[in-house]
């Protein structure tokens, strides 16, 4: 039977082993991580983007990486995913850009420090990350996409800015936010000059409305005006 | 209590009492904003009550393992305390920096880095403040006429759990490394060193509630210990997945956090084949179920739960879901919580000479906050699982998901009712032993059936 010298050895021996292991893999890892992330690409915004990142404690609510807590969404594609438009939209005023829905603090950042926020994810957003997050694959069971006649409501003809800014709330084809109403079918319902008004400053025709003035130019409002008007139904 | 200074653990264990009620307020004010009841947005949002719940969590257990180690080592060793005075000390200045640091996040004063939000400055007060613990342990072992397996492992646990809260302050601005070395912090305590920790601990519960052979348990301690490290250290690897390390991570951290339970499974069959086998029943059975309902909890909470979502496989889709939050509640709350309750458990009627162990309301605590925290558990799985099929595999909106699940979270909210009015008997309890004034045994009198019994003339010399 074992006897308690061998269990001791057993103990001492495994774990010198082990942690021995654990050291030279960890400095292999810190020898291969700056090509992996890009590290020349890492400028001093994305250095101060990510001092502001801890400093506002944004783990305390978004997960980076997948890691951090599971109140708020995460954001390691953030840039590629709203663009960063969208992203300095909501840095200025978290409330306006989703509208009665869960809360984020406001940080008072000024413009400098939006870029370099703005900076530091999108320098996270082209690290390799062996495959994370995965490509959703159940999707095309709840959107049959390729049954509509409308070739619009693919997901690679739309304006880049409408699958950056409007899908964060509103819903196309069953994909998308909820936070404002489906847009399937709004070039029946509005007409072309209405939209173009409405996209430039949705308070100028109802004061009390629940869509945010979005940072939007001129060439992006009427690609976006000539892409709605034809979804009809 | 066969030493004066034991009682000084007392005062370590009634911090501990407190923090952890103070630390579900926080809880229930995060399931609530998760319901969509964030009423406290502007007083304490959620990234405060998060990081306050958290640190909360880990300075009650540090509280309560150096209670522990207070208790254990003087009687482990036979001989009293080296300084009471430093214990005190050290008490009071860990109880200063816990309440600045408490204090300090809502005034947003943080690092932002998860677990590891308390500040620089205050990170080496942490770091004065435990060497002062372990040069009291230090002394107090090295000046003694014996030393033992048990408080061995327990004080090797401490040092390096001391030792391993320096990686996290290594300097970087590459979000990777940061991670990297957070999880040297991480993950090496709460699936390395602290396991040794609850190791000693249970080894000397099971010596002190089962009368088995001191030989025999902690040959099977080390077996345990072994056992965790061989899976643990390089089982750190599951959290280098997908933050930028290696893809050699995903092979290594698969292959052995999937052996992370056996160390769990280990640990409980010990505990229960030991209580099995000891022949005498000690009359704090309230102390032995803790002890065995630790071993239990921790298997199905960090071991088995742990591996539920540990394969990269499958931790692709739940990495970052609320998956994690179902394993680490259970896990913090089988493996360690429970540790401390145990030890707790046990050492109240020595230290305050009264003995309310086999009272209903010790019964009660004990299955109140079990089938609590199961049930918790189970609505975050609820949560997490549904989170993880509509958000990451159907592509749905991330709002659109925390709105479909909220239901969930009632269901939590009402299973932490539950569970905090388990813990309401058990501080409840703490409260009715009253203050630690339990009278000193001498070692000819206990009748305590140990494996060789501590040098009777040392323990009057140090007493």
């Amino acid at each position: 039977m074992l006897s308690k010298t061998a269990a001791k050895r057993f103990f001492v021996v495994g774990t010198a082993l082990c942690f021995g292991a654990f050291f030279l893999l960890t400095l292999d890892t810190l020898a291969r991580i700056p090509a992996q992330t890009n590290q020349e690409t890492m400028t001093d915004a994305v250095v101060r983007g990510k001092h502001l990142w801890d400093t506002s404690n944004c783990m305390g609510c978004h997960t980076l990486l997948g890691e951090g807590a599971y109140y708020a969404p995460e954001l390691t594609k953030a840039y590629s995913r709203r663009g960063p438009d969208f992203i300095a939209a909501m840095l200025r005023d978290p409330e306006a850009m989703y509208p009665g829905q869960r809360r984020m603090q406001n940080y008072d950042f000024d413009e400098g420090q939006i870029e370099d926020l703005v900076a530091f994810l999108e320098w996270v957003g082209r690290m390799d990350l062996n495959g994370f997050p995965a490509e959703p694959d159940l999707g095309e069971v709840s959107v049959p996409v390729t049954s509509t006649d409308s070739s619009v409501a693919r997901r690679s003809d739309r304006p880049q800015v409408f699958n950056q800014m409007c899908i964060a709330c509103h819903a196309l084809g069953g994909q998308g936010g909820a936070v404002g109403p489906a847009l399937d079918g709004v070039g029946g319902r509005l007409d072309a000059d209405y939209i173009k008004r409405w996209l430039t400053d949705p308070f100028a025709i109802k004061p009390n409305s629940l869509m945010p003035k979005l940072p939007l130019s001129d060439a992006t409002i009427v690609e976006l005006v000539a892409f709605l008007s034809q979804l009809k139904d | 209590m066969r030493y004066e200074s034991q009682r000084i653990a007392w005062w370590f264990f009634a911090t501990s009492m407190l923090l952890l009620c103070l630390q579900i307020v926080y809880g229930f004010i995060m399931g609530f904003a998760h319901m969509g009841y964030d009423v406290l947005h502007d007083v304490i949002p959620f990234h405060v009550a998060r990081a306050t719940h958290t640190n909360l969590l880990v300075v009650w257990l540090l509280c309560g393992f150096m209670g522990s180690a207070y208790y254990i080592v003087p009687e482990e060793v036979g001989r009293e305390l080296y300084s009471v005075r430093l214990a005190k000390w050290q008490l009071g200045t860990l109880v200063f920096v816990g309440v600045v640091a408490l204090v300090g996040f809502h005034f947003q004063w943080w690092e932002g880095r998860k677990f590891l939000e308390i500040p620089r400055p205050l990170d080496w007060l942490v770091v004065v403040n435990v060497l002062a613990f372990l040069w009291n342990l230090t002394m107090t072992m090295w000046k003694s006429p014996r030393m033992t397996t048990t408080s061995c492992v327990l004080y090797f646990g401490l040092l390096m759990a001391a030792l391993l809260y320096l990686p996290g302050m290594i300097p970087t601005d590459n979000q990777t490394v940061d991670s990297y070395w957070r999880w040297w912090v991480v993950h090496l305590w709460v699936e390395g060193v602290w396991e040794l920790i609850m190791g000693g601990i249970l080894a000397y519960l099971l010596i002190k509630l089962t009368g088995v052979d001191r030989e025999v348990i902690e040959k099977w301690l080390y077996v345990i210990v072994g056992l965790t490290f061989l899976s643990g250290i390089l089982g750190t690897g599951h959290h280098y997945y997908y933050i930028g390390a290696p893809r050699y991570w995903l092979m290594i951290g698969g292959i052995f956090s999937a052996l992370e339970p056996l160390a769990f499974l280990g640990m409980a069959i010990y505990a229960i084949a030991m209580a099995r086998r000891g022949g005498r029943s000690h009359p704090n059975r309230n102390a032995l179920a803790w002890t065995i309902g630790c071993s239990i909890m921790s298997f199905v909470g960090a071991g088995f739960l742990g591996f539920a979502h540990t394969l990269p496989q499958v931790n692709l889709y739940t990495h970052g879901t609320l998956v994690t939050a179902m394993h680490g509640h259970m896990a913090f709350w089988g493996a360690y919580a429970m540790l401390v309750f145990a030890i707790i458990a046990y050492a109240l009627p020595q230290l305050t000479g009264r003995k309310l162990y086999d009272t209903p309301l010790a019964a009660f605590a004990f299955w109140t906050s079990n089938i609590g925290m199961v049930a918790m558990t189970l609505a975050f799985a609820v949560a997490g699982v549904a989170q993880v099929y509509l958000e990451r595999r159907m592509g749905l909106d991330f709002l659109a998901v925390q709105e479909e699940i909220e239901v969930h979270f009632l269901g939590l909210v009402l299973a932490a009712a539950l569970f905090a009015v388990g813990i309401g008997a058990y501080v409840l309890q703490f409260w009715r032993y009253g203050l630690p004034v339990g009278e000193v045994e001498r070692a000819a009198v206990t009748g305590d059936a140990e494996g060789p019994a501590p040098d009777a003339a040392a323990a009057e010399a140090g007493a």
